[in-house]
């Protein structure tokens, strides 16, 4: 009797606090760290009067798995890469976005829109890209030794090189070298990279994706992938640092914003949107972060060295060998998995 | 002389526990903002850190959460642990299995199938999913580190003191709990501890509203941590070494 | 005694309340995970399969779980062989800062780990401060790659869970009684006798609850590895988290978990019989 009571007791206790928290006017704000400025967020809650909740993420993998297992997060605005936007849009995750809510839409590069991730635009909003290609520290004295993917290869790189822990990224460029697309479902391909990718292991010192810019700046490793954004932001601390746009092609990312379905704030989530696409706030952005920006609008406005500067704003000639990154079938990444376990193991 | 082994291997751990803590602090004076090696003496992150409101009111959310959860699972762990060493009952097995398996678990195990279940019973996101969370997984080590002293008690205390009449709640409070509080005290420092810094978990239980400090730092992973975040954990590190210091000067005991 | 006093009914209540909420719920949820399958649209679903269990018979996984196993034990040993003299000399002290002492260890850790893995790497990389102070000095004239190594990553690991063997061996040894001790020497035995008769049985369970506290945890950590260690392996801990993030394949990690968590019980039960001679009552 007396063991029931408590049972009940601890009970009502327990359910009682379940009681959602009242709704403001609040934006709730998910996005990679280090991509918007607090001064940008201070500056929207100022023009709007809307209080921002701005949480972050280290991967899309997790802000994946977290939107998935429950779907009412209450997040409003998320920032997927290209490849997850497919996915999650296939899968019903992401609301339509209506373009008409959005007046300063037509301030985005067309050169970013309408690509195969994501056709017309109907659930994303490009905001950053980049491109990994490789970069070149102060060690090696011929600079123009390295146009292509296959020169990393070669056996004076031996245990010299960083490659990105991400297996997407590290099957692209066995499967650039070979000449196949880097959205590669054909299981012979993938295993054709597996294979030239284990020939590469002895070259492979680390495997890294965080801290990369550390890395370059403190010149740990003097060889391998990077993403041009990171390269440019160490060359700022470190000018002998290089950056090269492989000859077989590379790959082209693209975070984008997104509403997720079930969003609490919809109407709000617009007036970020918007906001973010105006000219000065994209430049202001850009700016700070130091990546490239979509938004024609706002390149228009930045400094003359930043627009050419190729390792920001690579020519339109370089840009077409590069590929954006698209979702691929289950069974595929699986198999990219696999094959990655197998590498890191027994390479 | 014979205490100089002694006295030097004591030495040498601590200085193991705090040269990276001392090198984390002079780098909070670091010039670079990504750069790892020293460039010079500047005080711009610890002005940059006064201005960041967020950061404080992680550090404040986490300090909060940690003081709740490591409370309230020094609870029900010492409570599990004496029951488990005094009692036999129905499904003791289980309840054994049961602690084994929150420790056994992994993170993102943990961390998913919570989410799952809060989001079966509706439970929002924020502050009481992550209490919730952050009590469970330091359950089992409070439950351990309390075993290991009960383990050593005299068990013909319990019986003298049943036979005198003493009911069992009088035999908690007069005789188990003074005997135990230094167990108590290990567990509710090392909960205190893994609730500080806890990501994986935390990641997955953490709704919009309530920021707390791993899950900042650890996002900021990716470009970099910025020497503002050493800065914070200098002044968090040396606020707590600073009060605990005069608090056992104040209150010790003489020898 | 016929009716439960009510301390024992009310803690009882408590501790199986939430246990069974929060430990069985979740646990049964990700056995039943494991058994299902996913497809497109959703990550775990109908039918029921054993699928994902067939699939772990892969000499990948078996490696993986060797390399972590190994990992892990050697960290504890080296855990077990650092604290265990530290934790006897502190906790055996008549001083009165003795409290201050048990504290001074525990604060460090208030500090993000992630920091002072930071810390460490600041220490350690090719222009740090190790290697910095050797080049000055004239002892070595190229930095020592001392970062990205299996030397770096049980560093980090013995530096992280150090204070996890020396709280629970500290709480233990302290109860030691000394007249057993005097006894020992009175009796003729010399200090080495002493401590394997005396000491080290009594404060077998301090030492099994350390292992187990340092142990675990070192098998499923995986931002170590990849921070200090340069990502080169893949050990548990990235294992799982791959299934759920990278591959998503929900139902293939919830069946490598249950795996695990079942054969280190019966690990756990097989020493647990093996001991089971001793009088002493540890927590196995």
């Amino acid at each position: 009797m007396k063991r029931l009571l408590a049972i009940f007791t601890l009970s009502c206790l327990f359910f009682s606090s379940c009681l959602h928290a009242a709704d403001d006017n609040v934006l709730n704000l998910y996005t990679w760290s280090g991509v918007i400025p607090d001064f940008i967020i201070q500056q929207f809650e100022k023009e709007t009067g809307i209080k921002v909740n701005f949480s972050t993420y280290d991967s899309n993998e997790t802000m994946y798995a977290k939107i998935k297992a429950t779907p009412e997060a209450g997040y409003d605005v998320i920032e997927p890469s290209s490849y997850y936007i497919d996915r999650m849009r296939r899968q019903g995750m992401l609301e339509k976005i209506d373009k008409s809510r959005l007046s300063h839409f037509k301030n985005e590069d067309p050169e970013f829109l309408n690509q195969s991730y994501d056709p017309h635009n109907h659930f994303s909003v490009p905001f950053i890209w980049g491109v990994t290609g490789i970069f070149l520290g102060t060690n090696d004295l011929a600079k123009n030794s390295i146009t292509r993917w296959a020169n990393l290869w070669e056996k004076k790189y031996e245990n010299r090189l960083m490659l990105l822990d991400d297996s997407r990224e590290v099957f692209a460029i066995a499967l650039l070298a070979l000449g196949y697309s880097i959205n590669d479902s054909n299981p012979e391909h993938i295993k054709q990279a597996y294979l030239k990718l284990k020939e590469l292991s002895p070259n492979i010192k680390v495997f890294k994706s965080d801290g990369v810019i550390t890395i370059l700046i403190d010149e740990d490793i003097d060889v391998g992938m990077a993403w041009n954004g990171d390269l440019y932001k160490a060359k700022k601390e470190n000018s002998k640092l290089d950056f090269i746009y492989p000859k077989e092609g590379f790959v082209i990312w693209v975070d984008s914003f997104a509403i997720p379905v079930n969003a609490p704030h919809r109407d709000n989530a617009y007036t970020f949107l918007n906001f973010m696409l105006r000219a000065d706030i994209a430049k202001a952005v850009s700016l700070s972060n130091d990546y490239p920006t979509p938004n024609l609008a706002a390149k228009k406005l930045l400094p003359k060295e930043i627009r050419d500067n190729p390792i920001v704003y690579p020519a339109h000639a370089i840009l077409r060998r590069g590929q954006f990154q698209t979702d691929i079938s289950d069974e595929a990444l699986d198999l990219y998995e696999r094959y990655w376990e197998k590498l890191k193991m027994e390479g | 002389m014979r205490r100089l082994p002694a006295v030097s291997y004591l030495t040498t751990i601590y200085l193991f526990f705090y040269i990276p803590i001392i090198v984390l602090i002079v780098y909070s004076f670091n010039k670079a903002q990504y750069s790892l090696v020293w460039h010079g003496f500047s005080m711009r992150w610890y002005q940059e850190l006064f201005s960041d409101m967020d950061l404080w009111v992680a550090v404040g959310h986490s300090f909060v959460l940690g003081i709740f959860a490591a409370t309230i699972a020094m609870c029900i762990g010492g409570l599990a642990a004496v029951c488990l060493y005094r009692y036999s009952f129905f499904g003791q097995k289980v309840l054994y299995g049961l602690v084994f398996i929150l420790i056994l678990s992994p993170d993102i195990v943990m961390g998913i199938s919570l989410l799952i279940l809060f989001s079966l019973l509706k439970i929002s996101l924020g502050f009481w999913s992550l209490l919730l969370a952050h009590i469970t997984f330091c359950i089992p080590f409070v439950v351990v580190t309390v075993y290991s002293r009960i383990v050593s008690f005299d068990q013909y205390i319990f019986e003298a003191a049943k036979d005198l009449g003493a009911k069992d709640t009088v035999i908690f409070t007069r005789i188990i709990l003074p005997l135990l509080w230094p167990a108590l005290l290990a567990g509710w420092l090392l909960s205190f501890t893994l609730s500080l810094d806890d990501v994986i978990i935390s990641y997955f239980v953490a709704g919009p509203d309530f920021e707390i400090l791993p899950l900042k730092i650890y996002s900021m992973v990716r470009l970099g941590v910025k020497p503002e975040i050493n800065a914070l954990c200098s002044i968090t590190f040396l606020l707590t070494l600073v009060v605990i210091v005069l608090s056992q000067l104040i209150g010790r005991k003489k020898p | 005694m016929k009716h439960d006093s009510f301390f024992k009914q009310f803690s009882l209540s408590v501790i199986w309340f939430w246990l069974l909420l929060f430990a069985l719920l979740p646990f049964g949820l990700v056995t039943i995970a494991s058994f299902l399958s996913r497809n497109d649209a959703h990550l775990i679903t109908f039918p029921f399969t054993l699928i994902n269990y067939l699939q772990l018979n892969n000499s990948i996984y078996i490696k993986i779980f060797k390399e972590s196993f190994y990992i892990a034990g050697i960290c504890t040993a080296i855990c077990l062989l650092l604290g265990y003299p530290f934790a006897y000399l502190i906790a055996r002290m008549q001083s009165g800062f003795k409290n201050l002492l048990i504290l001074l260890i525990i604060i460090p850790f208030w500090t993000s780990s992630l920091i002072r893995c930071y810390s460490m790497i600041t220490i350690l990389k090719p222009k740090g401060v190790i290697n910095s102070i050797l080049l000055w000095l004239g002892v070595i004239d190229k930095p020592l790659p001392l970062l990205f190594t299996d030397t770096s990553v049980m560093i980090g690991l013995v530096y992280n869970l150090l204070p996890f063997m020396i709280l629970p061996l500290l709480t233990n040894i302290e109860r030691l009684d000394d007249r057993l001790i005097d006894a020992a020497r009175d009796l003729g035995a010399n200090r080495l006798t002493t401590f394997r008769k005396i000491i080290l049985p009594l404060t077998l369970p301090g030492i099994l609850s350390g292992c187990i506290l340092v142990f675990l945890p070192a098998m499923t950590i995986f931002y170590i590895p990849d921070l200090l260690g340069g990502s080169k392996s893949i050990l548990l801990g990235n294992l799982i988290q791959n299934q759920f993030l990278i591959a998503e394949n929900w139902p293939l990690g919830s069946a490598i978990s249950v795996v695990f968590t079942l054969l280190l019980a019966i690990l756990l039960l097989i020493y647990w019989r093996s001991t089971r001679s001793n009088q002493s009552r540890d927590f196995l």
